[in-house]
């Protein structure tokens, strides 16, 4: 499998132009879209799921780092629509109804976007219908909520309740996570998953779909 | 020993009768008052019916102005997004310098101008007025990180710490400008002491935080001790890796929130530092029981040593037990510090000035 090591070290350093010209490069010299990515974006961003794990990174650097996979993914994603081809797994990700806490969310969502997953953001305060829509519309396969307050917890009970009696409740996996969720409350509300964590999320989603 | 006075000669180094017990509530004092938050963050009337009533109820030491990060925000004229029961929050894709520019020349308003900042204001005057000297009144403003965070937009700010750095010194500037003079208008007011929550802070590591945050922390708590104020510094989450340079910054009281060891946080800190919390608020307090509570209060005491103040993590949630609650001010009730430090004066070197 072909790989830019300096698609993979910009990703790594969070170097969005570095990341688009390697891209380019690597594009300009016959490399295949799907290649770059399992090449060298997916292990990039495994590293720097490991790098946060390790508290070698922080969220400053997960979001750089983020930036720079978007910015050559944005090169990509013209080539792998025209070609046909699609990112293995859906993931719909959203704060719930209530909340408006993102970055959780966005770290959540960039990581599982870097690990080879296309992901529909439907950002914060999002109601149970909105999911519901989403999962109706989008055909995803994973649904990941987030809420940081206590508060706000409960919607996503409702959201999971929404989803069932609109009927499609078993069409999706549906992960939780956020700082005062627990796997407690996960099983509690009917949930198929919690994380306390972004690259734990990330995992959580290839097991699930590595079972379904 | 008063509330007030137990919390002081803990903070100054001194022996106290008990433990001291400062767990942040905000929903769930409104919730003990029965009424809703949105009237609770509105009206510091009601905020301080409800802090005195939860206060008495529970047997806490100290009663608090904190009710959400909105407050200096509002006033600048950023967006909130208002609820009926829960703390109102800053529209991030609104942010109030989500273009740079608009900082450079911005005036801030006076903490007394009718907003949100004299709501506090009037709180922490009415609270002064109605505990006397039997409870310790706390303040609040946002820490500089936390402001920014709020005023910019987190996710821009956590990146123009690389994509632009004179912006963030700017900011931060400006944010501790504003930060100094609304604490020094809740000092005056009648606070024992401000609180300084800078949760963002917990979202960068050892580099970014001594770099850029730490600097602007330490200026504020500067200029708080010289208008006669304490400092109590509240950074939610993660901080485990910036404990140490925390411990520098000279507050009287640092908040260890419940992800980072206790243990830790101590080694980190040094044995002189006030260190409050750090129990679990959600899988500790809510979902324990008494007997586990005061096991792992145990436990938290052995680890914080002398300089220790009972509290949880972060704010104490609003479904909680009630009997939860007693029973973590019941074991401050019934337990001394392991170690009474003596009279020397505390890490802050105030000495007690009722």
């Amino acid at each position: 499998m072909a790989k830019s090591e300096e698609l993979y070290n910009a990703i790594l350093e969070g170097d969005a132009k570095r990341a688009h010209a390697a891209t380019a490069e690597a594009l300009a010299a016959g490399v295949v879209p799907m290649d770059l990515i399992a090449g060298s974006m997916v292990p990039a961003m495994d590293e720097v799921g490991r790098l946060f794990e390790a508290e070698e990174y922080f969220v400053p650097e997960l979001l750089l780092a983020g930036r720079a996979m978007k910015s050559a993914l944005e090169l990509l994603r013209p080539l792998l629509a025209a070609a046909g081809e699609k990112m293995a797994t859906r993931v719909v990700i959203g704060t719930v109804k209530g909340d408006l806490h993102d970055i959780g969310k966005n770290i959540v969502g960039s990581m599982l976007e870097g690990s080879g997953f296309e992901v529909i953001d439907l950002g914060t305060d999002v109601s149970p219908e909105k999911f519901v829509a989403a999962v109706e519309e989008r055909n995803p396969q994973v649904i990941c909520m987030s809420a940081l307050l206590t508060v706000t917890m409960p919607a996503m009970k409702t959201t999971i309740d929404a989803l069932t009696n609109a009927g499609v409740r078993t069409r999706v996996k549906v992960l939780i996570g956020g700082a005062p969720v627990t796997s407690q409350y996960a099983k509690e509300i009917g949930a198929d998953g919690y994380s306390e964590s972004a690259s734990g999320a990330v995992g959580l989603v290839r097991g699930l779909i590595a079972n379904a | 020993m008063t509330g007030r006075d137990r919390v002081l000669a803990v903070l100054n180094g001194q022996a106290s009768d008990r433990l001291a017990c400062m767990p942040i509530t905000m929903m769930f004092a409104a919730d003990v008052l029965g009424v809703t938050y949105g009237k609770y963050a509105r009206d510091h009337r009601v905020m301080a019916d409800a802090q005195l009533k939860t206060a008495e109820v529970f047997g806490l030491d100290y009663v608090s102005t904190i009710s959400d990060p909105a407050r200096e925000a509002a006033d600048l004229g950023a967006n909130i997004k208002w609820y009926d029961d829960q703390p109102p929050a800053i529209m991030e894709d609104e942010a109030l310098f989500a273009d740079k520019k608009l900082l450079a020349g911005f005036k801030a308003p006076d903490p007394l101008s009718g907003g949100r900042m004299e709501d506090r204001i009037l709180g922490v005057e009415l609270l002064r007025r109605r505990t006397g000297k039997d409870l310790l009144v706390e303040g609040w403003v946002e820490g500089p990180c936390a402001e920014s965070a709020d005023l910019r937009g987190i996710n821009h700010l956590m990146t123009d710490f690389s994509d632009d750095p004179a912006f963030v010194n700017d900011i931060f500037e400006f944010t501790v400008e504003l930060a100094t003079r609304f604490a020094a208008a809740q000092i005056k007011a009648g606070a024992d002491i401000i609180g300084v929550g800078d949760a963002a802070a917990s979202l960068v590591g050892p580099r970014i935080y001594n770099e850029f945050v730490w600097p602007w922390e330490k200026k504020l708590v500067d200029s708080i001790h010289a208008i006669g104020g304490r400092v109590r510094l509240h950074i939610c989450g993660n901080a485990r890796r910036i404990v140490e340079p925390i411990s520098r910054l000279g507050c009287e009281m640092v908040d260890i929130d419940f992800p980072v060891p206790m243990e830790q946080a101590r080694a980190q800190a040094g044995p002189r530092q006030t260190l409050a919390g750090n129990m679990d608020p959600v899988r500790g307090l809510r979902n324990g029981s008494p007997e586990t509570i005061l096991k792992s209060l145990e436990e938290l005491q052995q680890q914080a040593g002398a300089q220790w103040i009972v509290a949880t993590g972060c704010e104490v949630v609003r479904d909680t037990p009630h009997d939860n609650l007693h029973a973590m001010v019941a074991f401050a009730q019934t337990h001394t510090t392991l170690n009474p430090a003596g009279s020397t004066a505390g890490p802050g070197g105030i000495e007690e000035n009722s």
